[in-house]
Order: C-alpha cells, then sequence, then structure tokens
C-alpha cells in the first residue's frame, strides 16, 4: 500500500537527472583511474556507493518530510556531536582530521553535517510566526549553522566549512533579513576580512593569491589551478575522447577523479560535455526549486530552497576551482566527484527534493 | 476584516515575499551557471588552441639522442680512439622501499661500500625518481653475472646500455689523442646556438679537443609523451635522427707512437717525431702520461687529485706545452746565424784552450782541457763551447733574434692541438719587456751555447731541425692527416744548410751522439745538456742528484742525406742528451726503418723485443724476403 503511493509519487525527472549526474562522474572516475596503479577499480567502488547512497535516499524519500522536520533537532544534535567525536578520536587523511572509523567503517560526519543543517534550519525557519529575522532569531539560526560549520573549520576543513556559508546565505534571505541588516553584515565582514587574513595558513593565503594572479608559483601552489585550467582549455568544443586525455591520464592533473572531475570531463568531452554538466545540474537545481514552488506548506517550500542553495553553493565552489575563479579548497563536486560519504549526503538532500516534490498534494 | 482574514492576508503576504525570494534564488542560480558556461566557453573555445598547445608540451618531451662519436685512426688505419657499448648497473628509485637491504647486499657481492652508495642515493633524492642511480659505470659480465644469479635478491637493480669512448692503447696515445669529458659550465654558456647540451661528451685535450666538431657529430632526438613525473609513456614520435661524428685521420704511426712511449717511460720527458718535409707527425709523447681511458666515465675525486697532485704533472703535454733551455742544440741555429752573417766561413778557425775570457769573464767549455784549433764543423760535432761564445759575439743579439724568429723559435709552430707555448724567444726586446732590464752583452754569450734568456719546446727544435733537414723550408707540424699546411721557404743558403747536416751526421758517427746509431741508416743530430744548476758544468752527470741534473736533448732526422724523419727529444734531468736522450730516438728510428736494418744478431735484447711486436716482425720478415 504505502509502496504503491510511494511509487506514484516518485519524483522521476529529479532522480533521473540525480542519477545522469552520477553515471558521468563514474565514467569519468574511470577514465582518470584508468592509468593510475591500484587505482583503476575505483569506479565500481563509486558504484557501490551509488547503491548504498539510493537506499538512503529511497529512507529519507519514504519517510514524510514533516517526520523528519520533527526530529530535525535531534539529528542535527547527533551530527554536531560527531563532530566533536571527529575532533576527539578523528582519523587524518590528507592533513584533515575529518574522518570517523565506527568499526569497519569510515566517513565524514561533515557530509552528514550538511544536510542535517538544512533539515534544522528549514524546520525552523517553518515554525516561526514572523517571517523576518528579528534578533533573537539571528542568534539561533547562527547556532544552527555555525557550530557545526567552526566544528568542522577546526579539523581543519577549510572547503566543507565554506560550503555552509551559501546555506546560511540561503537560511538569511529565505528567512527574511532587513536591508539594513545585510548592509551592515556586509561592511562589518569588509572590515573584518583583513584580520581573518592574519589567520590564514601561508598555503592557504597562496592559494587565494593564485585566483587574482594565475602565473604565480606554476610549478608549486599555482601548478594544480594551471593544470586544471590546461585540461578545461585543451578539450576544446568536442574534447580529446572519452579515455584519452592526456592531462589526466598522464596525471600532469593531481585529484583528477576526486575534486578535478569537471576538469577531467572537460578536457575529455570538451565544451559540449562541460555544458552537458552544466546543464544537467542546472535541470537539478530547477527540480528542486519547482518543488519549493509547488509545495503543500512553508515546510517543503524552505527545506527544497536550502537543499538546492546548498548543492548550487558546492558546486559553484568546486567549478570556480576548477576553472581558476576560486583558490584550491577540497569540495566535491555534487554527485560526481569520488568519494562515499559526499554521495549518500547529496543524494540524502535530493531525497528531501523528492520527498517535498512527492506529497505536494495533501491528502 | 476579522482575525481569520487577518491572518489569511498576512499568510498571503508572507507566501508571496517567499516566491519572490526564491525567484531571486533562481536568478542567483542561473546567472552563477550562464557565469561558468562563459567561463568555460573563454577557456575552451576562445584560448582552447593555447592550452592545447600547453598540453602538448606538458606531454611531449624532446629526448636527445647522442650521436656516436667519430673514430680515430692512425695513418696505417689503426684505431686510436673509438667508441664502444658499455653496461652500466643501475638501481631503479621508482617502488624501491627495500633499498637499503638490496645496497647491503650489492656491498657483498660487488665490494662497493654500502656509506658510498648510500650517500649517493641521498643525493639524488632531488632528481625526478625515473632517473636510476647508477651503481657501477662499466661493468664487465662477470660481475652482471654474479647479479643476475642472485636476482630475487635484487628486484630493482638493472642493467643499462651505454656507449663510452675507448683508447685501446691507453696511455700510448694519451697526449696526442686527449680525451674526452662531460661539457664543462664554462664552455656551456659560451654556445648560443644550442649544438651543446648539459651531458654532452666533447673532446676534452689533444685531437679530440681540437677536431672536437668534426669527431662529435650532431645530437639527434625525438618526441616522447612522458607522465608528471617525466617517466617515458608509451611509443615515441621521430624527430631528427643524430648525425654520428666523421672518422679522423692521423698522421700518427701507432708502432712508433707505443715505441717512444715505451722509451721514455721511466723518465720525466718527452718526444716528437715528424715528416720534416710535409710536418706529419709521426709520434707525439709526454711522460709521464695518464690513461685517458678514466676520463670516460665521470672521474672519481680522488684519480682526479692524484693527476693534479702529482709532481710531475702527468696531465701536461710536455712536447707542446713545457719549454726549456735548449743547450747545445741551439749550437745549430748559431752555426746558421755566424755563416749567413758572414761573421765566419767554413773554414774559419778558433782555439779552444777549456775557457775563454770574454767581456772580463771567465767561460769555460764543458771539456777542460779545450779543443784545440776547430772550425765550424768541428765545433758542432764535438759542441765547442768556445767557439760559440766568440761567434755570439761577434754576431750579437738581434742576429741571433732574427735568425730563430726565422726557425721558429720562441713562435708557436701551429701544431694542431690544444695547449702550446711560445718559450722564450731570445732576444732584447723579449728581456725589457719581462724583465724591465736592459739587455747585457754577457747575455748574449749565454745564449750562444744555448742557455740563458732562452726556452724552446720540443716541438719547436723539431720544426727547427725539420728546416735543416728538408733544405730550409718551415713546415708546420700536424697531427690530423688532412691540416697540412703551405710551407714558409726560408732565406737560407742552400750551401749552408749542406754543410751543417755534414756535421750533423758526424755528430752521431764519431762525436757526441754515437748511442743513436743505426747500421746502414745514417742517422744525424745534435746533443744538448741545458743547465740546471750553473755548477753542472763539467760535472759526471751520474755523479749528481737527480733533480740536479741537466736536461738532456737529442734533435735530429733520418736518413741523413735524405731525410724522412725529425725528432726532438727531451729528457727532464737526463745528463747528457748523448747518454739518454740519443738511444730513445735509436729505438723509434728503428721501428720506423725496420724493414730496412738488417736482422740484429749482435743485439739479442732487441731481438726479444722484436718477437713481442707483431708489426716489427712483419717488418723483419718482409725484409727478408
Amino acid at each position: 500500500m504505502l509502496r504503491r503511493r510511494l511509487l506514484d509519487r516518485l519524483d522521476v525527472p529529479t532522480i533521473a537527472a540525480a542519477l545522469a549526474l552520477a553515471a558521468v562522474g563514474m565514467t569519468a572516475i574511470a577514465s582518470a583511474t584508468s592509468q593510475q596503479p591500484g587505482k583503476s577499480g575505483l569506479w565500481t567502488t563509486q558504484l557501490a556507493w551509488l547503491g548504498i547512497a539510493s537506499i538512503a535516499a529511497i529512507v529519507v524519500i519514504a519517510v514524510d518530510y514533516h517526520v523528519w522536520a520533527e526530529f530535525s533537532l535531534s539529528l542535527h544534535g547527533v551530527a554536531v556531536a560527531l563532530l566533536t567525536g571527529v575532533l576527539l578520536f578523528g582519523k587524518a587523511v590528507g592533513g584533515n582530521k575529518s574522518w570517523l572509523a565506527i568499526g569497519p567503517v569510515t566517513f565524514q560526519p561533515s557530509e552528514f553535517a550538511k544536510w542535517t543543517t538544512c533539515l534544522a534550519v528549514a524546520s525552523f525557519l517553518a515554525k516561526r510566526v514572523h517571517d523576518r529575522i528579528r534578533f533573537v532569531q539571528g542568534l539561533q539560526l547562527a547556532a544552527l549553522i555555525g557550530v557545526p560549520m567552526l566544528l568542522i573549520a577546526k579539523q581543519p576543513d577549510m572547503g566543507t566549512a565554506l560550503t555552509f556559508v551559501p546555506i546560511s546565505l540561503a537560511a538569511v534571505l529565505l528567512g527574511g533579513l532587513r536591508w539594513r541588516v545585510v548592509a551592515v553584515a556586509f561592511i562589518a565582514v569588509g572590515l573584518l576580512a583583513p584580520m581573518g587574513w592574519k589567520h590564514l595558513k601561508p598555503y592557504q593565503k597562496e592559494r587565494i593569491l593564485i585566483v587574482v594572479e594565475p602565473d604565480r608559483d606554476p610549478s608549486g601552489v599555482g601548478y594544480q589551478v594551471r593544470q586544471s585550467k590546461i585540461a578545461v582549455g585543451s578539450g576544446r568544443l568536442t574534447g580529446k575522447g572519452l579515455f584519452k586525455g592526456t592531462q589526466t591520464r598522464l596525471n600532469f592533473l593531481p585529484a583528477q577523479h576526486t575534486d578535478f572531475v569537471l576538469a577531467v570531463i572537460a578536457e575529455e568531452l570538451g565544451f559540449i560535455g562541460a555544458a552537458g554538466v552544466l546543464a544537467l545540474l542546472y535541470y537539478l537545481l530547477y527540480r528542486g526549486l519547482l518543488a519549493a514552488r509547488s509545495s503543500q506548506d512553508r515546510l517543503g517550500t524552505y527545506l527544497s530552497l536550502l537543499v538546492v542553495s546548498w548543492l548550487m553553493g558546492q558546486a559553484a565552489i568546486n567549478i570556480g576551482m576548477v576553472v581558476g575563479l576560486m583558490p584550491t579548497i577540497g569540495v566535491p563536486l555534487p554527485f560526481l566527484s569520488y568519494g562515499g560519504t559526499a554521495l549518500i549526503a547529496v543524494s540524502c538532500g535530493v531525497g528531501l527534493i523528492a520527498n517535498v516534490r512527492g506529497r505536494r498534494f495533501v491528502n | 476584516m476579522d482575525y481569520r482574514e487577518r491572518w489569511e492576508l498576512k499568510e498571503y503576504q508572507s507566501e508571496q515575499r517567499l516566491g519572490r525570494r526564491a525567484i531571486l534564488l533562481h536568478v542567483v542560480i542561473v546567472c552563477v551557471i550562464t557565469g561558468f558556461l562563459g567561463m568555460f566557453w573563454y577557456l575552451q573555445i576562445v584560448k582552447g588552441t593555447d592550452y592545447a598547445l600547453l598540453a602538448e608540451n606538458n606531454r611531449l618531451r624532446r629526448i636527445a639522442m647522442p650521436p656516436t662519436r667519430g673514430v680515430v685512426l692512425d695513418r696505417h688505419d689503426e684505431v686510436l680512439a673509438s667508441t664502444r657499448p658499455a653496461l652500466n648497473l643501475v638501481l631503479v628509485r621508482e617502488g624501491l622501499t627495500d633499498a637499503d637491504a638490496q645496497l647491503k647486499r650489492l656491498e657483498g657481492v660487488l665490494n662497493i661500500p654500502y656509506d658510498v652508495l648510500k650517500a649517493r642515493l641521498t643525493a639524488m633524492r632531488t632528481r625526478p625518481t625515473f632517473e636510476p642511480l647508477v651503481i657501477k659505470e662499466d661493468v664487465h659480465l662477470g660481475e652482471i653475472a654474479k647479479v643476475e644469479a642472485r636476482r630475487e635478491w635484487f628486484p630493482s637493480v638493472e642493467v643499462e646500455q651505454t656507449a663510452l669512448r675507448d683508447y685501446p692503447d691507453g696511455p700510448a696515445v694519451a697526449h696526442a689523442v686527449g680525451y674526452v669529458g662531460e661539457v664543462g659550465e664554462t664552455q656551456l654558456a659560451k654556445i648560443t646556438d644550442g649544438s651543446l647540451q648539459q651531458g654532452d661528451i666533447v673532446g676534452r685535450t689533444g685531437v679530440e679537443r681540437q677536431y672536437d666538431d668534426t669527431l662529435r657529430g650532431r645530437r639527434g632526438w625525438k618526441l616522447q609523451t612522458v607522465n608528471s613525473l617525466g617517466r617515458p609513456f608509451g611509443t615515441s614520435q621521430p624527430g631528427r635522427e643524430p648525425e654520428d661524428g666523421l672518422p679522423l685521420q692521423l698522421t700518427i704511426d701507432k708502432g712508433m707512437q707505443r715505441k717512444l712511449v715505451e722509451a721514455l717511460a721511466s723518465e720525466v720527458g718527452s718526444g716528437i717525431f715528424m715528416n720534416p718535409k710535409t710536418g706529419e707527425v709521426l709520434a707525439l709523447a709526454s711522460t709521464p702520461g695518464y690513461d685517458p681511458n678514466v676520463f670516460t666515465a665521470p672521474v672519481s675525486r680522488t684519480t682526479w687529485t692524484a693527476l693534479i697532485n702529482d709532481p710531475n704533472h702527468p696531465l701536461n703535454d710536455r712536447a707542446i706545452s713545457s719549454f726549456y733551455a735548449p743547450g747545445s742544440t741551439f749550437k745549430v741555429l748559431m752555426s746558421i746565424v755566424g755563416l749567413e752573417t758572414g761573421a765566419i766561413t767554413p773554414s774559419t778557425t778558433v782555439y779552444c784552450g777549456g775557457s775563454v775570457m770574454v767581456y772580463n769573464r771567465r767561460f769555460v767549455c764543458w771539456k777542460k782541457e779545450g779543443h784545440g784549433t776547430v772550425d765550424v764543423h768541428r765545433a758542432l760535432v764535438h759542441s765547442c763551447n768556445v767557439f760559440y761564445y766568440l761567434l755570439g759575439r761577434k754576431v750579437g743579439i738581434d742576429n741571433i733574434t732574427k735568425y730563430a724568429k726565422m726557425f721558429g723559435i720562441g713562435e708557436l709552430s701551429g701544431i694542431d692541438i690544444p695547449g702550446e707555448s711560445r718559450g722564450n724567444p731570445p732576444s732584447a726586446e723579449w728581456k725589457q719587456r719581462v724583465h724591465k732590464e736592459p739587455w747585457y752583452p754577457g747575455d748574449t754569450i749565454s745564449v750562444s751555447i744555448g742557455q740563458g734568456l732562452l726556452a724552446v719546446t720540443p716541438v719547436q727544435m723539431a720544426t727547427m731541425i725539420s728546416a735543416v733537414a728538408n733544405g730550409g723550408t718551415l713546415v708546420r707540424p700536424h697531427l690530423a692527416r688532412n691540416a697540412s699546411a703551405p710551407p714558409a721557404r726560408l732565406d737560407v743558403s742552400a750551401g749552408t744548410l749542406a754543410l751543417i747536416r755534414d756535421a750533423l751526421a758526424d755528430v752521431v758517427e764519431e762525436g757526441t751522439a754515437t748511442r743513436a746509431q743505426l747500421g746502414p741508416i745514417r742517422v744525424a743530430g745534435k746533443t744538448g745538456t741545458a743547465q740546471v744548476f750553473k755548477k753542472s758544468v763539467g760535472v759526471d752527470a751520474d755523479k749528481q742528484p737527480k733533480a740536479e741534473r741537466d736536461h738532456a736533448w737529442f734533435i735530429g732526422y733520418a736518413p741523413a742525406d735524405n731525410p724522412e724523419v725529425a725528432f726532438a727529444i727531451v729528457i727532464e734531468h737526463g745528463g747528457h742528451g748523448g747518454t739518454t736522450a740519443a738511444p730513445v730516438a735509436r729505438q723509434v728510428l728503428e721501428v720506423y726503418f725496420g724493414d730496412r736494418l738488417p736482422k740484429k744478431e749482435e743485439a739479442p735484447e732487441l731481438q726479444a723485443k722484436a718477437e713481442a711486436r707483431p708489426e716489427e716482425r712483419r717488418a723483419q720478415t718482409s725484409a727478408a724476403r
């Protein structure tokens, strides 16, 4: 009975868009890793992760989003607890202590926290009476988003922490903030930025300077940006052909199957491939906006719009990095980059959109 | 409006606001995605060609293909220098996990200290990992077999093929042929056309350096696909084939060369043999020598330091770069000066009583009891000093300078190997310039017997005596067969030179150089004994310490009536030229005239030596026919 109704209401276009992105990603991962010793089977691992992510998404879709909203604070609390656990018992991979091992399973609670943050913020915004953020509401919102963000920044995983910025901007925009306050906030950030600059590590400063000055240090910090741009640019209109990208296969491009997977696609499938990925991404986000507009209540709207903002923000940081408009920080491209936890998290996010879309008619 | 209506209105307005905010978000998304689309367009369509080129440059690397260096042959097409394949034992650094264990096992098998290899491996840390560590260069097959037999011990050890310069005769050809090595920084800095690059092998000395352009050939290259570590990957595309170096034929006679080095071996000295009519150098040696093969592989610090710090300077080519007082050999030139200026005639005589007072100073002859009455012929044959003291006083320094220069003394001979010295010409102008002192008449007296303010190189003396031998033509000595230069005709009368030649033949026949006699082949020459210490005049050389003994000279040519070979030999601290230098000349001339000499029953030791020399044996059989 439940299954019948679920199938009837299943938001097929949204799910299809997400699966299409995942398929493109897997092809790119297969191509990028085929010449790397010990990594050539990585796309099958990603396929297994996609299976797990699909199950997680089905669970997210199956349970009414009002029920999820009901437990949003508890879930968010669990996420914060896990993030605290990471700082205490976490496992370091590549300098960042962002992994938590429970038995044989290792995962990144920061990815899970993005999802719970969207859920918690949406239910908070939906429950209140006034639709303008006042002081107290502002503090509450800041706590909901700021606590996990700071815990992640502490790991220090600046990239993941940065993905909370678009989520919080969306929360402020959707929650309604007086323009005066927005203006004051911008001025404050502008004034505080030089102080923040001093607290950055030298390599982080370098990565930011590269964006302003692309020819800086081409063999050092600038290397990755430069090689990524060469990979993208050399793809031209139609690309070098699948499994034929020289930048990728000869290892000039580092992290080609994770953060720079779009560079692989752009190199091997050209502008057509890159534009195709952007189109698919836009379609997915458009489905989210559609779900928001047709939602039966404000909770659904908030939920969809926040997930859309999260995915858009994360994608923008990643793509900006690939084309050299953003500093190099480890942020995966949703659905395309290699990585299990990230794939599960974005699948659960899209699951929420499909959930809202599927329940747009009040019974 | 009741409460419900107001609530509905408010709800409606709120919905409206949320809807507007959603539209704003949509606009932002569209802008960002369009922006990225534009960026991809810019990178891939507008700048695509540039980036494609950058990607190609990333991917393709020019791999240099070294040319094979040209072979150096002697006048009979015998190989003096060639290039041979060699095998290096290398340690592949990619995927190397148990370096210590493998290096320790190498110490056991090949006797290469672990510390040395470890230090060299550590020094390579900053190099790309695809560059292997060379464990040992030019290994022989036995060593490879030792490693191969324990293959499982050495998973990272491989055999690599290279090419090495090979000098089959080693030290025998060192100073004539020279050696090769990797191009130095200074030479590289001078090259602007890219014909040389780091790691190229170039000639460092001798003809290897002089004719480097011919011998080296032209580097080729191919385009090789490499990965980001620079490791070759997949196939390569042809670029330019290397052009091998051209062969170089020398005028050197390997048999004479070997014999000259052998004869000089126990001494410090040098010798040069040449064709007096053409300037073709038949043999050129300097001892102590060195093995040019040690330079083909990078020279180890200890070998280099040993060669540099050796008090006898083995790397110096004494035949062209060391200069000495010519001693009595200079009397040949003095006789020419005297006869040509008219200061003396063939019949002019002088009485030698063992010494003579000139300018209020007593100048002694080497023969205390004196030579009695001597003319120029007797004076030259018996090397009478008194005759030449008086002759020197008569002609004056300017005439001596003029003729010395004419015969190439104090001038570069132009021999085609680098490093030639000019020596000091005997001249007042030179003394004023270098010593800032005027020329004293007494100086001329010393110069007259080849002492004092003049210094000559063996190659200059060889050129001078060649001009005497060939009837007055100054030839340019040269080692490369096709390097002959037009000879310069000297303004000297044929009669003068005939008289000198007659006397020089008698020097060997009955005078100071009887040890140079060579049976039916008449040898002509002049010995010389260049003072190192003043007191050595008239002292028996054998009673002196070696370092204080005079330098021994012997210059000459053979056969006396139709010269084919001219030579100059100097042996440092060799004592009397007739005792030590003359036998060296005889031994080398024996090789040259081998087939014209009778079998030597009276000299069993020479017979024994001839047995060991195949080319001499050949010569003897042909003589027997």
